[in-house]
């Protein structure tokens, strides 16, 4: 509560706070959900040459600990008063078909065999629901539960680098794909899915040698 | 004339007085009206088919969110035993993600494992997601709490024994009564002291929400004019609806506690529409002196004086008599959770990190909704284990001065901070020894030196290091002559067993062979981040962590290689549920999937047979966990870092100033490590085995393969490119 005494050059100020942070919510402030994630820098992705090994280039590290170090954003979110809702969830939106046509080919070659957890191919099927209604945050939010839930099932893996390859996050995409590598030595689908994917990634990334590499690997499984 | 001059003046001075009072009523009313302090939560629990629970951890969980154990759960909040297992009736709850409504949910349990969800229809749902646990706020400084709540939130008879006790006439009355205060003033003329009040709740509300609490002449002067004008402009619901937000009902600590929507909560742990009758009773008579009356403090007053609000209500015949007499003979009924922060060194951290996103005036003023991922079960194992095995450690050796201690443990699958205790007993003042102070690691940093090593290719767990004595000369010409703790040399030793052992001089020519700048660069890819100067001690752990940067490393460890930073907060959203950040799930591979493999062999085996073996004087032997041992020079820090199949956890003890203690780390933190590992859910699944490494039945003492009806073999994973060929012969 404010001081509780009558103030009224206070009040004028309040007013004249809520207008303008009013004006900050107003719809065309650019998207509102603020990724906070560390994320690897280009200079710091596994060289491609060595995926299994990374080499001692490797070397530029992040943040030691909790910190996230987000790119330091102006805070614009809550206003004065939170009463004013100017504008619905944003969502972070495809960059583009350039994307789209380097993995749709990828998802709809292989169809990946469904997870023995029901829970898993509920919280994958809420956030393809999500994803088509536009809401990709929120996709991303069901499949990072999904990942809590079972942090073993590779087709958590496969769709959360689908969907940030489809954001245009390709060195994130690249890396989770990596890692759901590690979980299916044996399984020649999903073998082939993440090579195919990781491919995708570092040519967006403009890493010719590594894709050319990722699709040798992925030509293995086919 | 002057008369007539004078009543104009005053005419004009009253108006303009009027005009002005009216503006800052309807500004205050229909403005912002509280600053309310951001909410954190843990995480929600999930339950679902084939989730491994502790032994004790769902009646946990949900005494902690208020739940009640009734016969027949039909209410939200209620919870039910019965033979399979039991039935929750889950409360909705407005997740970042969307609305989730409550559910009646059977959960069928076999040795806290969940073995199916089923509705009451009869069919069997997937997922069931409970609600967060409010942990904590981020209050202002003038640290007022309130959790609004409208008027359909109300639980039945709530508005009738308000009015019945604070303001008989308050639907008909014009803001002021002058019934009310004539009424006051005789029952005060008749006891002779001031025993009653005439203030309608409307100018209660006034007297809280514009003006001072002190008793001046000007705040007795605009009380009554204040109350009626708010009584023209807004309705009696509107009006009501603010007093139920603004009174006053509490103090925790420096925390007041404001409307009934926090006081349910506070004293109940529950949401206020789930109360009954008596504990109504109880939130209304409050209203009259929260600290007086405080059930917490004085139950005796308070249970008197809900019992004299039941009794009003007998009186004006909103209740019979016979309902008058059950209510009363019931008890309290306050939550069993504790109301204070229990978890100072966790919010300690979420504080932190919002701190680099958001304005603190953003953080405590505007409801913002905090979802973090801290795991209260997981918090109270630690907080347990870290208090008792202190206390034993201290039994044991004789009180140690100022032993201090600290813990983290954060979750394999995610790297998300589960727990932290930042203290040797739990709470903390000052500092935060999880993450303020950084200690020298020891032995911890050994397993970095042995994944150095496997990333070169060119080692194998059975790779011979000579254990000899080892002396380097130092800068300033003085020798560095490093000594295993038994202080014996153990001559050429297979790889693993320089690990299992923990044998210094071995470690120091292994990391020599490998290269101190390589290790350094593989713990840098690890997440740590200062600069260390490449000295052949930092083998040995010459190098000042604070128990969270070593988990951090362990995180990666355990995480097959793949470093993510370890998180907290998951998302922040408006107090309307809007998404204003999320935290995306990031990885990094910092070492190869098969050098981690074999290092996790390693670490398994330093809990099986090697110096971690105590863990399993806590754990059953089926359980696999992979850890390390730590002890510094004279044994200042005793630590203990390693995981589960589920979780990571890292523990430290030593003196505040840094002196000897009688621990070592196998000896100290492995206690407290083993203790809250014991209580903590495990799941085991097989290591998910690399193509490129095989198991052989290897000879130790030549390091070759040899026939697995050989005798004293052991069988140990390793690249196939550098496999022996088998031995035909035992080789003996």
């Amino acid at each position: 509560m404010y001081n509780n005494e009558i103030t009224p050059f206070k009040h004028l100020l309040l007013i004249c706070l809520v207008i303008f942070l009013g004006g900050c919510a107003a719809p065309g402030y650019g998207p509102i959900v603020e990724d906070l994630s560390v994320q690897a820098r280009p200079s710091e992705r596994m060289p491609s040459s060595s995926t299994n090994a990374p080499t001692d280039t490797l070397v530029t590290s992040q943040a030691p600990t909790l910190v996230v170090t987000a790119k330091p954003k102006p805070y614009v979110a809550p206003k004065a008063d939170v009463t004013i809702t100017a504008q619905p969830i944003s969502n972070q939106v495809a960059t583009g078909s350039v994307v789209q046509e380097i993995i749709l080919p990828v998802v709809q070659e292989s169809p990946l065999p469904p997870s023995n957890q029901a829970v898993v191919e509920q919280l994958l099927a809420e956030a393809d629901q999500l994803k088509a209604q536009g809401k990709v945050t929120q996709a991303v939010i069901q499949l990072q539960r999904a990942q809590r839930i079972a942090p073993r099932e590779p087709k958590v893996y496969a769709r959360l680098a689908a969907l940030q390859l489809s954001l245009g996050e390709a060195s994130r995409a690249e890396q989770l794909a990596l890692k759901g590598l590690t979980l299916v030595p044996n399984k020649n689908s999903y073998q082939y899915y993440f090579w195919k994917l990781i491919g995708a990634s570092r040519s967006h990334l403009g890493d010719t040698k590594g894709e050319a590499k990722a699709i040798a690997e992925a030509k293995k499984y086919k | 004339m002057w008369l007539f001059k004078f009543a104009t003046v005053l005419l004009v001075v009253g108006t303009v007085a009027l005009v002005y009072l009216d503006a800052q009523i309807r500004h205050r009313f229909e403005g912002h009206r509280w600053s309310l302090p951001a909410k954190v939560y843990a995480r929600p629990l999930e339950l679902f088919t084939g989730q491994q629970l502790a032994t004790g951890q769902l009646d946990y969980e949900l005494t902690q969110l208020g739940y009640r154990w009734v016969n027949h759960a039909k209410a939200p909040g209620q919870v039910q035993k019965t033979n399979q297992g039991i039935v929750i009736f889950s409360r909705g709850f407005r997740f970042a993600d969307g609305d989730q409504k409550g559910h009646v949910v059977e959960v069928s349990l076999k040795r806290n494992k969940i073995t199916g969800l089923r509705q009451t229809s009869g069919a069997s749902i997937a997922l069931l997601r409970l609600e967060p646990q409010l942990v904590g706020g981020i209050y202002p400084a003038h640290n007022e709490d309130r959790e609004l709540i409208q008027l359909n939130d109300l639980p039945n008879g709530f508005i009738e024994t308000l009015l019945a006790v604070e303001d008989r006439h308050y639907y008909s009355h014009y803001g002021v009564s002058p019934w009310g205060i004539a009424r006051a003033m005789w029952a005060n003329v008749k006891a002779g002291a001031v025993v009653q009040g005439g203030s309608t709740l409307t100018q209660q509300l006034v007297k809280n929400f514009y003006l001072t609490d002190r008793q001046t002449l000007w705040r007795k002067l605009i009380e009554a004019p204040m109350a009626l004008l708010l009584n023209i402009h807004y309705s009696k619901d509107e009006v009501l609806e603010v007093y139920l937000n603004e009174v006053f009902v509490g103090q925790a600590g420096k925390r007041a506690i404001h409307g009934f929507g926090l006081a349910s909560r506070f004293y109940f742990g529950q949401p206020l529409s789930e109360l009954k009758l008596h504990q109504v009773a109880l939130l209304v008579g409050l209203v009259k002196g929260p600290s007086y009356y405080n059930p917490q403090r004085h139950p005796e007053r308070a249970i008197k004086r809900r019992n004299l609000v039941l009794s009003i209500l007998a009186q004006q015949g909103l209740i019979s008599e016979a309902q008058k007499m059950n209510y009363q003979g019931l008890p309290l009924d306050l939550t069993e959770a504790s109301q204070v922060s229990r978890y100072p060194a966790y919010m300690d951290v979420v504080r932190q990190q919002l701190q680099q996103h958001y304005q603190a005036s953003a953080l405590s003023n505007h409801g913002l909704r905090i979802f973090t991922s801290l795991d209260p079960w997981v918090q109270h194992q630690a907080d347990t284990a870290m208090v008792e095995q202190v206390n034993k450690l201290k039994q044991r050796h004789g009180n140690i001065e100022g032993l201090q201690g600290a813990a983290v443990v954060s979750h394999r699958g995610s790297g998300e901070l589960l727990a932290l205790v930042g203290d040797h007993n739990g709470g903390y003042a000052g500092h935060n020894w999880a993450l303020d102070r950084s200690r020298q690691v020891g032995s911890l940093l050994k397993p970095v030196v042995h994944l150095a090593a496997l990333e070169t290719g060119q080692y194998s767990l059975v790779t011979s290091i000579d254990d000899a004595p080892i002396a380097l000369p130092q800068a300033d010409g003085s020798l560095w002559q490093p000594q295993n703790y038994d202080h014996k040399s153990h001559g050429k030793v297979p790889m693993y067993e320089t690990l299992v052992k923990s044998y210094n001089q071995a470690n120091v020519r292994l990391g020599l062979q490998v290269g101190v700048d390589k290790v350094l660069q593989q713990l840098r890819r690890m997440g740590v981040e200062q600069s260390i100067p490449a000295y052949p001690s930092v083998l040995l752990g010459a190098v000042e962590m604070s128990p969270l940067q070593v988990n951090q490393v362990y995180q990666t460890i355990a995480s097959n290689g793949f470093y993510s930073p370890l998180s907290l907060v998951r998302q922040v959203t408006e107090a309307n549920g809007r998404l204003l950040s999320h935290f995306p799930f990031a990885v990094r591979q910092s070492a190869s999937n098969d050098s981690i493999y074999l290092l996790q062999h390693e670490m398994r085996m330093v809990a099986r047979e090697g110096t971690a073996r105590g863990v399993y004087r806590f754990l059953p032997k089926q359980q696999k966990v992979a850890a390390k041992t730590g002890t510094t020079n004279d044994q200042r820090d005793s630590w203990f870092a390693g995981f589960s199949g589920r979780h990571v956890a890292t523990v430290w003890l030593g003196r505040e100033d840094a002196k000897p203690t009688p621990l070592t780390g196998a000896g100290g933190a492995l206690n407290v490590w083993g203790q809250m590992m014991q209580h903590l859910a495990y799941t085991d699944h097989e290591d998910i085995k690399p193509q490129s490494i095989d198991y052989y039945y290897l000879n130790i003492t030549t390091g070759k393969a040899m026939p697995d009806n050989c005798p004293n073999g052991v069988w140990l994973p390793m690249l196939k490119t550098l496999a022996p060929p088998i031995n035909t012969t035992c080789g003996y």
